[in-house]
């Protein structure tokens, strides 16, 4: 029998977790080295697996699929089904990247209850992996839950002063978008056909009724995560309170479990519905951009006005996933990869200043390219790639986008408004910090050249990307083709 | 192998001889030799139920007397009472330490526990009527145990008094029965009452709705429940654990037997009752809950609104076998982590004598294993994948849309959103709000173990819970076979 690449890249930090947490009772420092190897090695097997299918050409049929094996054998359906294609071979392998980004931006900014933090870390990245490998509805349901108890936890327990209600907040808009979720999943199974196979699903004829309603249910459930208008006011809160190294793991894997279930389940399982309707879910991710865009226009705050990046950035989405067309879904995901990267680096760089200068506020945040040099070069890169200019990836990834959307209609060209918006925000943003003259401040430390390295690693995809963008693209292409091939 | 009377020897020939050891034992010894005869008691009843249906699978045999039906629906309520009664009095051990009268009291439990075994197996109204009895006179007494307590004092008497008509109503019940089918036989009444003539309708329906009261009483369906919050917060918190976690699961099994083999004559008509019951019984357990201030009272509403979810499963029952089956599942993964809950709750209570929420602030440290598997606990009660309780949530609201009442299920879904407001709004207070105290406070290790074996318990069925699953699946299955 082959190893099971897949089970192993979730149970792995899943098992590992545990052991975190006791060994970090002994030593702080033990358990940092711990779980970077551990992410480490899961980074490993990912990118074997990535490799795998991007050299094989195997996006569009499922690779390393394991099982399915029945869970509960009189409940007909309930199965452990892995697998890994196109869509979710580039989220699993920019999660186990994160995870070590993330691990190595925490060790000098998280100081309390280390143990807890390092072993929720392991936690939460088996059970994201364990979201974007399931292909049976009620194992990936498990594992969309499992993944709120750590961030639950991320952002009560380490987070800003307002961490408490952020905390309550992210956890029951989530959970109640997932539950209504889960109904619409049991509408399926009873009334389409009594199995949760994502696969199985696929090929029955599900009645136009049940898309519609099913698909409403997804919607809410996926709506929350990614986040859409009007669904999103749970994520403001939650990016501004969370530590910087989980604002990484929120914008850069968490949001990305909505897009993935979009694509992996309303797009594959109701494609009638999706194309009937799809007008109206493209208006909902262009609104989506312009809020996020707009409002971040006035921010102070530059975490927050980074958050609403991200909706703006997540609105791309879900435009290009129902464009139906080839441009559209193959950028969406692409756009979600690039996203992850260039938001990530951007919250990192808020969590230094913070830290650094003891405020986030705009306005307050003068001269900074005198006081702290290297950050501000950072910054203006981050800056640039969250811009979508054409020195990163992501701006490949929003043009592929925009194409995807004038194609489906003419009318979405004002889409290409947005970059303009996002440019102008982050410009003032940069004017009024990196540009200012420095009036009789006090000298700061600048972060040092080791976390200026580490911070550097958030660059690499992207200018990679835009370079050899085949090594994302070459699968999402064929995963997105075999899609609109099957949906006709 | 008759499981009702050798639990009939078993455990009333020790609970019979247990206050004897008030005469021969003197101090501690009383308490310490009681209390292990009575775990040990429990352990082998567990073992000795476990037993028959892993050697003679479905093995379907009527006592002697027909007052009991010795079956799979039996073994498993009466393995979920007795383990909620291990539970109970291995926490007791610590928790009761001590106290005067404790040999009466593991006696008062053993008879209750019995009580609630035999309910399980009964399929004769007078031997329900008794079994029900045997149930409850021993809890009314536990109630007020603390005889100096005043508050303990009001809930049994509140208790007793509520219990007390609820027996009433029960008898009506059973007497209108015998009067228009002349049987007391379960099976025999499904036979006459399906050759019920049109005039005899209404009667019928109104020893139905009697059943519905009186049974509603101990299941703790609004609206017969406000005995409930006043009883669980007066009585021994381990007490608590048992009526909330055994007895109220006894009143299940006797609903189903009743209602779904005896009367599904009357199914359109108990049918609807108990589905707006079950919507009125989450709803308003779960907004009551929400403003709660101590432990005991939260988790009495929230028992409350879990008795709605079951109440699902009885709706769809004669539509889906998955409703049953969903009510089995609850009903075991319910008894664990609301048992595990109390009894989480009575270990603060014993260590830092107070009940009030504000108590709980920065448990995670002062108390850790208490305080993660009370966590565990809450979020299995909430339904978060993968514990057990997401499972039977899963099963039961499939149960209502396969049953043609998808608004059933809607309620219930929006309602277990709800119910994590308050649930995570406790382990916010144990692991993020720091306590005006901090220090550590030590755990018992009777506690723990129990706790411990808990959690282990919810996740092991969570992450595997197709043994529990196909045993409630079995149960279903020969319910109805005579």
């Amino acid at each position: 029998m082959a190893l099971p690449i897949l089970s192993l890249m979730i149970f792995v930090p899943l098992i590992a977790a545990p052991l975190a947490y006791i060994l970090g009772r002994y030593s702080e420092r033990a358990v940092k080295i711990f779980v970077l190897l551990v992410s480490i090695v899961v980074f490993g097997i990912a990118i074997y697996s990535y490799a795998s299918i991007l050299f094989s050409g195997a996006g569009a049929e499922m690779s390393f699929e394991e099982g399915p094996w029945q869970w509960i054998p009189t409940f007909q359906g309930i199965d452990y089904h892995l697998g890994l294609d196109g869509l979710s071979g580039p989220l699993v392998l920019i999660s186990a990247f994160l995870t070590i980004l993330v691990v190595l931006g925490s060790w000098d900014l998280i100081k309390i209850r280390q143990p807890l933090y390092y072993a929720l870390i392991l936690f939460f990245e088996g059970s994201v992996i364990g979201v974007f490998t399931s292909l049976n509805l009620i194992l990936f349901y498990v594992f969309w839950e499992i993944v709120l108890i750590p961030m639950f936890f991320f952002i009560g327990i380490w987070g800003g002063p307002r961490r408490k209600y952020a905390a309550m907040k992210f956890l029951l808009f989530t959970y109640t978008g997932s539950l209504i979720m889960l109904l619409g999943f049991l509408a399926l199974y009873i009334f389409a056909s009594p199995t949760f196979d994502m696969q199985a699903l696929a090929l029955v004829n599900i009645p136009f009724w049940l898309q519609t309603l099913a698909s409403i249910a997804t919607f809410v459930g996926f709506g929350v995560k990614l986040p859409v208008v009007p669904f999103h006011t749970w994520l403001p809160d939650a990016h501004v309170q969370a530590p910087a190294p989980i604002s990484v793991f929120l914008a850069g894997v968490l949001l990305k479990m909505g897009g993935y279930g979009f694509i992996r389940v309303n797009l594959s399982l109701f494609p009638d519905a999706s194309q009937t309707y799809s007008w109206i879910f493209m208006s909902i991710g262009l609104i989506t951009m312009f809020y996020g865009a707009i409002v971040a226009l006035k921010q102070t705050d530059m975490k927050r006005m980074i958050a609403l990046t991200s909706i703006n950035h997540m609105g791309f989405v879900l435009l290009g996933a129902y464009t139906f067309n080839l441009y559209g879904v193959s950028g969406a995901i692409f756009q979600m990869f690039n996203h992850a990267a260039a938001i990530g680096l951007l919250f990192m760089l808020t969590g230094y200043i913070h830290e650094q200068m003891g405020t986030r506020e705009i306005p307050l945040l003068k001269g900074l390219m005198k006081r702290m040099p290297t950050t501000a070069v950072l910054l203006m890169l981050g800056s640039l790639a969250g811009m979508g200019l054409p020195m990163f990836a992501n701006f490949l990834s929003e043009y592929m986008v925009i194409v995807g959307a004038i194609s489906y209609n003419w009318g979405f060209a004002v889409a290409v408004l947005v970059p303009v918006i996002t440019a102008a925000y982050f410009l003032w943003m940069i004017q009024r910090t990196i540009m200012t003259p420095l009036k009789n401040g006090t000298s700061v430390n600048d972060i040092s050249s080791i976390s200026a390295l580490h911070l550097s690693i958030y660059l690499v995809p992207l200018i990679l990307l835009l370079i050899f963008p085949w090594i994302v693209l070459n699968l999402t292409n064929v995963f997105a083709e075999n899609l609109l091939q099957l949906v006709g | 192998m008759d499981t009702p009377m050798i639990l009939m020897v078993l455990l009333g020939g020790i609970a019979l001889f247990i206050p004897l050891v008030e005469i021969i034992f003197k101090g501690d010894m009383r308490g310490k030799f009681s209390s292990h005869l009575t775990i040990g008691a429990l352990s082998l009843a567990i073992l000795l139920v476990i037993y028959q249906p892993l050697t003679s699978p479905l093995e379907l045999t009527e006592s002697s007397s027909g007052l009991f039906r010795n079956d799979l629906m039996g073994l498993f309520f009466s393995v979920t009472v007795l383990i909620v009664s291990l539970f109970v009095a291995v926490a007791s051990l610590d928790y009761m330490k001590g106290e005067p009268n404790e040999p009466i009291y593991y006696s008062l439990l053993l008879f209750s526990t019995l009580g609630m075994s035999l309910l399980a197996f009964s399929v004769d109204i007078l031997m329900i009527a008794v079994a029900w009895e045997l149930m409850s006179i021993p809890t009314y007494i536990l109630t007020g145990f603390r005889k100096h307590d005043p508050k303990s004092n009001e809930a049994a008497l509140k208790f007793f008094i509520l219990g007390a008509l609820s027996s009433g109503t029960i008898l009506y019940g059973i007497s209108l029965i015998y009067g228009l089918t002349g049987s007391t036989n379960l099976f025999q009444i499904l036979e006459a009452t399906s050759a019920l003539t049109p005039g005899m309708y209404p009667v019928a329906l109104l020893s139905m709705l009697l059943f519905i009261a009186g049974f509603g009483m101990k299941m703790a369906i609004v609206p017969f429940h406000m005995w409930i919050p006043d009883a669980y917060e007066g009585a021994p918190t381990t007490i608590s654990a048992l009526l909330s976690a055994g007895t109220k699961k006894a009143a299940f099994v006797v609903a189903i037997r009743v209602f779904v083999i005896a009367l599904p004559v009357l199914v359109l008509d108990w049918q609807i009752t108990f589905a707006f019951l079950a919507l009125i019984t989450m709803t308003l357990g779960n907004v009551a809950a929400l403003t709660q201030k101590t432990i005991t009272r939260l988790l009495a509403y929230s028992s409350i609104a879990q008795a709605g979810y079951m109440l699902i499963g009885i709706t769809v029952s004669l539509q889906t076998e998955l409703g049953l089956i969903g009510v089995l599942f609850h009903v075991f993964t319910h008894a664990v982590m609301q048992t595990g809950a109390f009894i989480a709750a009575a270990v603060v209570t014993k260590k830092i004598g107070q009940t009030h929420l504000n108590t709980y602030n920065g448990l995670g440290v002062r108390m850790p294993i208490t305080a993660l598997s009370l966590t565990v606990f809450l979020l299995a009660l909430a339904g978060i994948p993968p514990l057990n309780g997401f499972w039977s949530k899963l099963v039961l609201f499939s149960a209502a849309i396969d049953g043609g009442f998808t608004w059933l299920a809607i309620a219930g879904v929006l309602n277990s959103a709800f119910s994590l407001g308050y649930y995570a709004w406790i382990i916010k207070r144990m692991y993020i709000d720091e306590g005006e105290v901090m220090s550590r406070v030590a755990e018992p290790l009777a506690f723990s173990s129990v706790l411990l074996s808990a959690t282990a318990i919810i996740i092991l069925t969570g992450i595997y819970p197709a043994p529990i699953y196909e045993f409630a699946r079995l149960a279903v299955s020969t319910l109805g076979v005579i």
